[in-house]
């Protein structure tokens, strides 16, 4: 049967966060398919994004309280009221900062999904379940394929090269969310993302060596309610369809 | 006055057991685990939870027709509400010895339970993963180490 959402305004916009940073994650993967340098790739990127597409909706029909409103809600907001990070927003047109930010975002994604484990809201704790058993398969294809490229030097300048370009986007992606305080208060989550942001950054460095210090420097205090330069062209790309019958129904 | 004749659980189960996963027809998606509840009121309005194997699936609202056409053909049904849910999720587990059986010999469709090795559906021998990731989102894609078929795998 239904649950109905007991979730308040602010919590409802923290959670919109993680929704949004979902689907245009998914929506970027997809991108990739057709185009990945070679097959197995190009299936993963399409089943990691129908991976992430997945999670947004179970997330937006949470705080929409329907699912047949999702697309209309999706592709008709303006720009200013998405509260999606700069890291999902930006347009990668090289495939090593696709796979790059692939494994950043996937090793930052299960710990916020960690959060909602012992959520106080019971439809959070199935969705986090079942995400966090499709995330496995994310981090190992991560893991499989950036360990296989780093042993050759020159996928490997490569490979760090588009780390250093990323790295100031995941800050953004660990930033405070709107509604975030409201969520734990309220035992929605049980702690601040940006708490979690020591364990990727081990995980990155046991994977890559140690980095410059400078490039973890500034956590901003206010973003997700400015829009990286790249997301008009993302959200024109990504409604396209959409916009041919905004009245139809998929 | 009529008394109006509802179904049991029974024949409710027995028009969803119609409905197959529209990538392998003929293989129902009873068996395959999706189906979780069944229930029925006084005036005939029935309720009916599936569970999907992934999250993002394209094919649940095919599915979801699917049932609810099955289901609202019988006698004394009202009205058929389907709903998927977030939890329990779905398994490999869930997936009956028959359609195990449908899956090697109509689709040379291997099921991998846990890290189990993959027999291949053909000639039984050992598979190899090639991809974790196959043409859908719950298959991986083996190789066979002896007759070199090609194995779709459904898996977790």
């Amino acid at each position: 049967m239904m649950v109905k959402s007991t979730l308040t305004s602010p919590i409802k916009e923290y959670l919109l966060a993680f929704a949004d940073d979902e689907h245009l994650m998914g929506q970027q993967h997809t991108e990739w398919i057709g185009i990945a340098p070679f097959l197995e790739e190009d299936m993963a990127f399409a089943s990691i994004g129908q991976d992430e597409l997945g999670h947004a909706s179970m997330l937006y029909s949470l705080v929409l309280g329907d699912s047949s409103e999702i697309d209309g809600f999706v592709f008709n907001r303006k720009p200013e009221e998405w509260r999606s990070c700069q890291l999902v927003e930006s347009n990668h047109r090289e495939w090593e900062e696709a796979l790059m930010r692939h494994w950043c975002y996937d090793m930052a994604e299960d710990l916020r999904w960690e959060l909602f484990r012992k959520s106080s809201h019971p439809e959070l704790v199935s969705i986090s379940e079942r995400a966090l058993k499709e995330e496995a398969y994310h981090r190992r294809h991560a893991e499989a394929l950036v360990e296989n490229l780093l042993s050759v030097p020159s996928s490997k300048s490569r490979l760090m090269e588009a780390l250093e370009k990323i790295i100031p986007e995941v800050l953004d992606l660990f930033s405070p969310m709107p509604g975030e305080e409201d969520a734990i208060s309220s035992e929605v989550v049980s702690g601040k993302y940006c708490d979690m942001f020591p364990v990727w950054r081990t995980r990155l460095e046991n994977r890559f060596g140690v980095l410059d210090p400078d490039l973890f420097t500034g956590i901003d205090d206010v973003t997700r309610t400015r829009r990286h330069s790249d997301f008009d062209v993302l959200f024109n790309r990504i409604r396209e369809v959409f916009l041919l019958d905004p009245e139809a129904t998929w | 006055m009529k008394v109006k004749v509802l179904p049991s659980i029974q024949d409710i189960h027995t028009a969803i057991n119609t409905v197959s996963d529209p990538e392998y027809p003929e293989i129902s998606i009873v068996d395959l685990g999706f189906l979780e509840n069944v229930e029925i009121n006084e005036v005939g309005e029935v309720f009916i939870e599936l569970i999907p194997t992934f999250s993002g699936c394209p094919a649940l609202e095919t599915i979801a027709q699917d049932v609810r056409e099955a289901t609202e053909q019988l006698p004394g049904v009202h009205a058929v509400e389907v709903t998927w849910l977030n939890s329990p999720v779905w398994s490999v587990k869930r997936v009956t010895e028959k359609a195990k059986k449908d899956l090697a010999e109509k689709f040379t469709v291997a099921v991998q339970i846990q890290n189990k090795k993959v027999e291949c559906p053909r000639c039984q021998s050992e598979t190899n993963i090639k991809s974790h990731f196959g043409p859908s989102r719950c298959r991986s894609i083996h190789v066979c180490s002896k007759c070199h078929e090609v194995v779709e795998t459904l898996r977790d």
